[in-house]
């Protein structure tokens, strides 16, 4: 049953893909000049050179030709050379650029997520006090803020009036002329320590719900194998001759994904708080008192855990919100992901890596929104399948 | 026979911005051990009110101003939240109004019964709770294999049978039913009433139903408490209220239900609005709307009298007395 429904959800982000897809290439069509000029239309490249694009996107065929084509090589990830760095191939830069993005966009979108999700639990329970008016208030302006205005005062906040954050970029170059290290592959190392971890957290999580029955039992599970996976992630890194780098590279990563968290936080956090004050006027919420629970697990995991549903629903809309403030985050702290190589390259006129961050960035937004369909589906067993 | 629950001189206000809500005032009733009572009166005279103040689950604006109500001995009025919680469900269970929503949506439904299981005794086992739960299902008649469904894969019918085994899961010594079948046809609620009352019987619990349908609680229920505006007006044995209502008000709601089996009928055929328990006049709170009100209803409250043995009624003018005396004679 979730199998199918999962297979079915796949399906139909599939099918959004491709259709995305097209519209991308009929967009790039519709500029003047279409795409044939697009692509070549750049003056580092050589008459040979233009030729070879020519040839090797079939920019001569007709129009319905050159589109199978150009489906054919966005799915085997040929994406064209890019002009600005001649001659690297899209894919690599994307190769690179992306895995920045996505953990940029997961930190702060879990963050955001988990604090928005109990500050807003707290609110809606000890409704009625100061607290909840001004933290209320708060959330509405920084859910309002212009997100450049956000991102300029918290520069200015942290990077030079406590001057404890690096301003922008990715990396400190002071530190690492002195290696030979790839600052990539130092990268992908932390993206793994983090999905080591991660799924750690998630198989422990499982195997409480399967091995006991008590609510104690299941956390203390949970927290254990959380908490002795990081304390060893951490021992290894810092034992490790790249560990200062890794700090390095985590070190700025510490204001864009603020930056980003705050900008979902808010929205979660009030829709958070509405849907708990609803939620804890439901009958099942009296049933759960009659039942003489405690109040923390009436609370917990009956309003909460009911009251996040929405939160969830919210998340998905405010989707596109999310990666155009993600866009303007990267630019601004110089974050080189796929936010800030969209903006770059469309300046620079680098239609190809254009296109390619475009198209990877839409990609990136549905995997994100089937994540959150089959997330929703194991909270909510109403969902029919 | 012992008193399980007593109830003196109950009075619970609102708080509310046009002024104080007197939902009970002065209710005060005693019911035994193995017993059980119907609280019948309009859709807004105070019985979801007096059924939350025994089970002090009180809504913020809510007062118990006076009076007291003994559980099993212990005045519950008096008790911190976190004696109560020792108190609910594996003293007093309810059986909600609505039972289409009483059931967390996303927890299988037999768990939400063991874990009120687990949540009073901490000894029981999960293998002992859910044949415990299982065995619960037998007896309300559904298929043990359901526990592990989710709410909305159970009917209405289904679902208030599954809370009838959550009110049963702590054996609890008084169950509060507050309209428990309101929601469903008449068919299934006919049924529900008559194994609960078996139930009620075989385990030898006391019981409180309420319903704004006397009909229906004079089949299951042996005493009849009679609420208009907040107050008790008739108190006594179901057949005595039955055949002989006292009270004008009692008068008028049967018949206002003409038929035992009949069609479910909002009270329709009591003429004038339902009272407005703002700003409770000191008068009889019935005057307005009764055909046998004189100048002496508008003067004072009237207080109880014992028109037979055990049947009190709080009127000037009761009705059906001459059959009485007869009987009496
Ligand atoms: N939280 C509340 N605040 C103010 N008034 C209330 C509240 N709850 C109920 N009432 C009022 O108290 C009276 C009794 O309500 P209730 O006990 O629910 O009656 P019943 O169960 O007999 O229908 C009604 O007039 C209702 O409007
Ligand atoms: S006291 Fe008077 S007004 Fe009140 S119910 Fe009796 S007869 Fe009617
Ligand atoms: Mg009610």
């Amino acid at each position: 049953m979730m199998l199918k429904y999962i297979g079915n959800r796949i399906l139909q982000i599939a099918i959004l893909l491709v259709i995305y897809v097209a519209i991308v290439f009929f967009m790039l069509h519709a500029m003047p000049g279409g795409i044939k000029t697009l692509l070549i239309s750049n003056p580092k490249l050589t008459p040979q050179a233009q030729e070879a694009i020519i040839r090797a996107f079939g920019l001569n065929q007709p129009l319905w030709l050159q589109f199978v084509d150009y489906m054919k090589n966005v799915f085997t990830l040929n994406l064209g050379i890019s002009f600005s760095y001649y001659p690297t191939p899209v894919w690599n830069i994307i190769a690179e650029r992306l895995p920045r993005t996505v953990l940029l966009f997961t930190v702060a979108t879990l963050i955001a997520f988990f604090v928005g999700f109990a500050s807003g639990k707290s609110l809606a329970w000890n409704r009625g006090k100061t607290t909840e008016y001004v933290s209320t208030v708060v959330g509405i302006i920084t859910y309002t803020i212009f997100t450049p205005l956000l991102i300029f005062v918290m520069i200015w906040f942290f990077g030079s009036f406590l001057g404890i954050f690096p301003l922008n970029q990715f990396l400190n170059p002071d530190l690492w002329i002195h290696t030979r290290l790839n600052a990539q592959i130092v990268f992908l190392y932390i993206l793994m320590t983090m999905v080591i971890i991660g799924a750690v957290m998630m198989v422990s999580y499982l195997m409480a719900l399967r091995f006991s029955h008590k609510e104690s039992t299941k956390k203390m599970i949970f927290y254990v194998s959380t908490a002795i996976s990081i304390v060893f992630a951490l021992f290894l890194w810092v034992v490790s001759p790249i560990g200062i780098y890794g700090a390095d590279i985590l070190w700025h990563m510490v204001l864009p994904v603020m930056t980003v968290t705050i900008i979902s936080y808010a929205g979660n956090m009030l829709v958070m708080r509405d849907s708990m004050l609803e939620t804890i006027k439901e009958d099942f919420i009296t049933t759960a008192r009659a039942k003489g629970l405690p109040d923390k697990v009436v609370r917990d995991k009956h309003a909460a855990r009911t009251a996040m549903l929405p939160v969830v629903t919210n998340f998905v809309l405010s989707l596109g919100f999310v990666v155009s403030g993600g866009v303007i985050t990267e630019s601004l702290f110089s974050w080189p992901g796929m936010g800030m190589t969209l903006l770059d390259s469309t300046l620079a006129k680098d239609y190809p890596l254009a296109a390619g961050a475009l198209i990877f960035t839409g990609i990136f937004v549905l995997i994100a929104h089937l994540v959150v369909d089959i997330v929703y589906a194991f909270l909510d067993p109403r969902i029919r399948y | 026979m012992r008193p399980i629950l007593e109830l003196r001189n109950l009075k619970m206000y609102y708080d509310t911005q046009a002024g104080q809500v007197k939902a009970a005032d002065d209710v005060s009733f005693v019911l035994n051990e193995g017993e059980s009572i119907g609280l019948v009166g309009e859709s807004g005279c105070g019985k979801t009110s007096v059924s939350m103040s025994i089970m002090r689950l009180l809504p913020e604006n809510a007062r118990i101003i006076s009076g007291n109500i003994f559980f099993d001995g212990r005045d519950v009025v008096k008790l911190s939240n976190d004696e109560m919680n020792k108190i609910r469900w594996a003293g007093i269970a309810m059986i909600f109004q609505a039972a289409m929503n009483s059931l967390n949506p996303v927890y299988r439904v037999g768990d939400q019964i063991i874990e009120a299981i687990t949540a009073h005794e901490p000894n029981v086992t999960f293998e002992e709770a859910r044949q415990r739960v299982a065995s619960l299902y037998k007896l309300v008649g559904l298929d043990p294999e359901r526990m592990d469904n989710y709410p909305h894969e159970y009917s209405g019918g289904m679902k208030q049978r599954a809370i009838i085994a959550m009110s049963l899961a702590c054996n609890p010594k008084l169950i509060i039913a507050d309209e428990p079948t309101t929601a469903l046809d008449v068919i299934v609620q006919d049924t529900i009433l008559r194994e609960l009352e078996k139930i009620q019987r075989k385990l030898n619990m006391s019981m409180i139903y309420i319903s704004h349908d006397i009909a229906v609680i004079a089949e299951v229920a042996s005493r009849i408490a009679i609420m208009y505006a907040g107050k008790i007006v008739e108190m006594s044995d179901s057949v005595a209220i039955f055949k002989r209502p006292a009270h004008p008000y009692t008068v008028g709601l049967m018949s206002s239900f003409p038929s035992i089996r009949g069609e479910k009928k909002e009270l329709v055929t009591i003429p004038g609005e339902p009272p407005n328990l703002l700003n409770a006049p000191d008068h009889c709170r019935f005057v307005p709307r009764c055909p046998f009100a004189t100048d002496e209803c508008w003067k004072a409250v009237p207080s109880y009298t014992e028109i037979e043995s055990n049947h009190f009624v709080a009127c000037f003018h009761p009705q059906n007395l001459k059959k009485r005396v007869s009987i009496n004679a």
